[in-house]
């Protein structure tokens, strides 16, 4: 039985990785190499001259840069505006602090597409479209009520003595808050980031709803222009820009992956 | 001033400092919970009321919107594209909520208790790291006519060498849920094992010593047990096939034609390509109506668990 188990899971695993494989293998092919007939059998490494084209050509160098900054400015000053959320309910208790929890959480329930039109319009009226600044601000804001939500459920877990002593210690409230409670959340943190840092990075419809020019749109809308003008020609270099944009998050995948699943624990339980 | 504000004795001497910084506290709280509120405010909230507004008038994002009633919503059950789109919607949820279900939970019971479990896991968790974007370009590579899969099946001398997998409808939407099953199967894995690791073992161990094994044991003693996080699995797969855009978006842009648009792309193509602001937000609304029905329907299962342990 064991045995029969084993078997099934490594030609399940074997079936699974063979997109991968055709992925690195075929995004590793020099384009004049590259023989549509002939896609499983690698052939040359022009890898990193893949990479190098991909990068300046079709100039993902730019959104790359753009859509690193929205991935760790965002999540960030979300997890900062939540965790007060979170402190001012359930640490300061604020008054009616249930209706503003449920508030602050419902902002999550309906999907993105409620959201384009109006957030396309209103962004056009006031100069944020097609900017850097706004980017951030609508990444921040679909971040918040998550961030929110896992904070109040990390803070109710901490002694409400914990609160008390800091106050007998003479510290104002905020600094209450920053240097005692985020400290102390640390772990919570991370793993509020790390999801959103990784929401922010695979995002495609937000930026092609509110972005255009190649400083401001982030890599995933630029990969899918990359994927429509290079098309069939220069497919290697295609798939080298997807191997490309999916590093990060695989990697960050690998290391925190107890965050991870903590985190989906978090999101869902 | 100051002698005054000294002479006035300090309400700070009454009651203790916790009791006092308490009151405090609730009278400076807004002030930490603010920022959270107005974000999603102005940012989500607005919009939402301003799209349900839009979807009961004909809009084209210039003059001012016309209320038409339910026009925009009949449109949806009679336009053949849109009813199209429904359709392939429909697909997207039926095959979401077998498919990576199915396969995520043998993973899931393959790998638990495996001596290598968390390796044997690992290929199948990979596909998730990786973006809806990324998926699609991979997918739609391997899927190129008389590429990868072509290539692979003449191998191997089965039929289908040169299909266009996704040169028409439905098969372009079956092939779309394979790439998004490859992606996501192994998510519901990781659950199902979450699910796995919260049964008691000894009526398992009880029902080993029986005899029970294989299906038997997977069925009179760990299905039933797993209903309840089959239950969140399945939930979480409705609302995220109804939101089904990017691996649509990069393999077939919704074509040839509309036959593999999904509603959600159509909410993308009926603002932002033809404009018609009230018909893109009468189909997000539907669409936000029917993910709050399935997220309500798990959403009470699992509050209705909590209830019943706590």
């Amino acid at each position: 039985m064991s045995k029969v188990r084993t078997a099934v899971l490594v030609v399940l695993g074997l079936l699974w990785l063979a997109p991968v494989y055709l992925l690195v293998v075929n995004a590793s092919k020099s384009v004049d190499e590259y023989d549509a007939k002939t896609v499983w059998k690698p052939a040359g490494f022009a890898l990193f001259t893949n990479f190098a084209d991909a990068w300046s050509k079709a100039s993902l160098g730019d959104t790359l840069v753009a859509t690193t900054l929205y991935s760790v400015v965002s999540p960030v000053l979300a997890v900062l505006i939540g965790a007060a959320a979170g402190y001012a309910i359930v640490v300061l208790k604020l008054r009616y602090g249930f209706l503003w929890f449920v508030f602050i959480f419902g902002g999550t329930i309906f999907p993105l597409q409620m959201i384009l039109m109006p957030l396309f319009s209103g962004y056009a009226d006031s100069g944020l479209y097609d900017t850097r600044t706004g980017m951030i601000i609508v990444y921040t804001a679909i971040s918040v009520p998550f961030s929110a939500f896992v904070m109040r459920n990390f803070l109710t877990g901490i002694a409400r003595s914990v609160f008390e002593a800091a106050v007998v210690d003479g510290g104002g409230l905020f600094r209450i808050f920053r240097s005692i409670y985020l400290p102390m959340a640390g772990a919570a943190l991370a793993a509020i980031f790390i999801l959103q840092a990784t929401f922010v990075w695979n995002d495609l419809l937000l930026g092609l709803t509110l972005s255009q020019s190649e400083s401001v749109r982030p890599i995933m809308p630029a990969l899918t222009g990359l994927q429509s003008t290079y098309g069939g020609a220069a497919l290697p270099t295609v798939l080298a820009g997807g191997l490309l944009v999916s590093l990060p998050t695989v990697v960050l995948f690998l290391a925190a992956q107890h965050f991870f699943s903590r985190g989906l624990a978090l999101g869902q339980f | 001033m100051t002698s005054s504000t000294l002479q006035r004795p300090a309400p700070v001497k009454r009651g203790p400092v916790s009791e006092r910084s308490a009151r405090t506290g609730a009278r400076v709280a807004p002030l930490f919970g603010l920022p959270a509120a107005a974000v999603v405010a102005l940012l989500l909230y607005l919009p939402f009321l301003w799209t349900t507004y839009v979807s009961f008038t004909s809009y084209d994002g210039l003059a001012s919107p016309v209320w038409t009633g339910l026009a925009n919503y009949k449109a949806m059950f009679s336009d053949p594209d849109l009813v199209g789109a429904l359709v392939n919607t429909l697909l997207w949820v039926v095959g979401m909520v077998t498919l990576p279900v199915v396969l995520g939970l043998l993973v899931a019971v393959l790998t638990y208790g495996h001596r290598w479990g968390t390796w044997l896991r690992l290929p199948f968790l990979l596909p998730y790291a990786i973006s809806g974007v990324a998926v699609g370009v991979i997918w739609g590579f391997v899927l190129q006519p008389d590429g990868a899969l072509g290539q692979a099946l003449g191998f191997f001398g089965l039929p289908g060498e040169h299909t266009g997998w996704l040169q028409a409808g439905p098969g372009n939407t079956l092939m779309m849920i394979v790439a998004v099953t490859w992606q996501a199967a192994g998510v519901n894995a990781l659950l199902f094992v979450v699910g796995l690791q919260s049964i008691p073992a000894e009526p398992l161990e009880a029902a080993r010593l029986d005899g029970a094994e294989g299906f038997r044991l997977f069925f009179h003693q760990l299905w039933p047990q797993l209903r309840p996080i089959t239950t969140v699995v399945v939930g979480l797969s409705i609302v995220g096939s109804l939101k089904t855009f990017d691996v649509v978006w990069v393999m077939t842009q919704g074509g040839p034609g509309t036959s593999s648009e999904t509603l959600a792309l159509s909410m993308y193509k009926e603002t932002f390509v033809l404009n018609d602001y009230g018909q893109g937000a009468a189909i997000a609304l539907f669409l936000s109506l029917v993910t709050f029905a399935a997220s309500i329907l798990y959403l009470r299962y699992q509050l209705g668990e909590s209830r019943e342990q706590g």
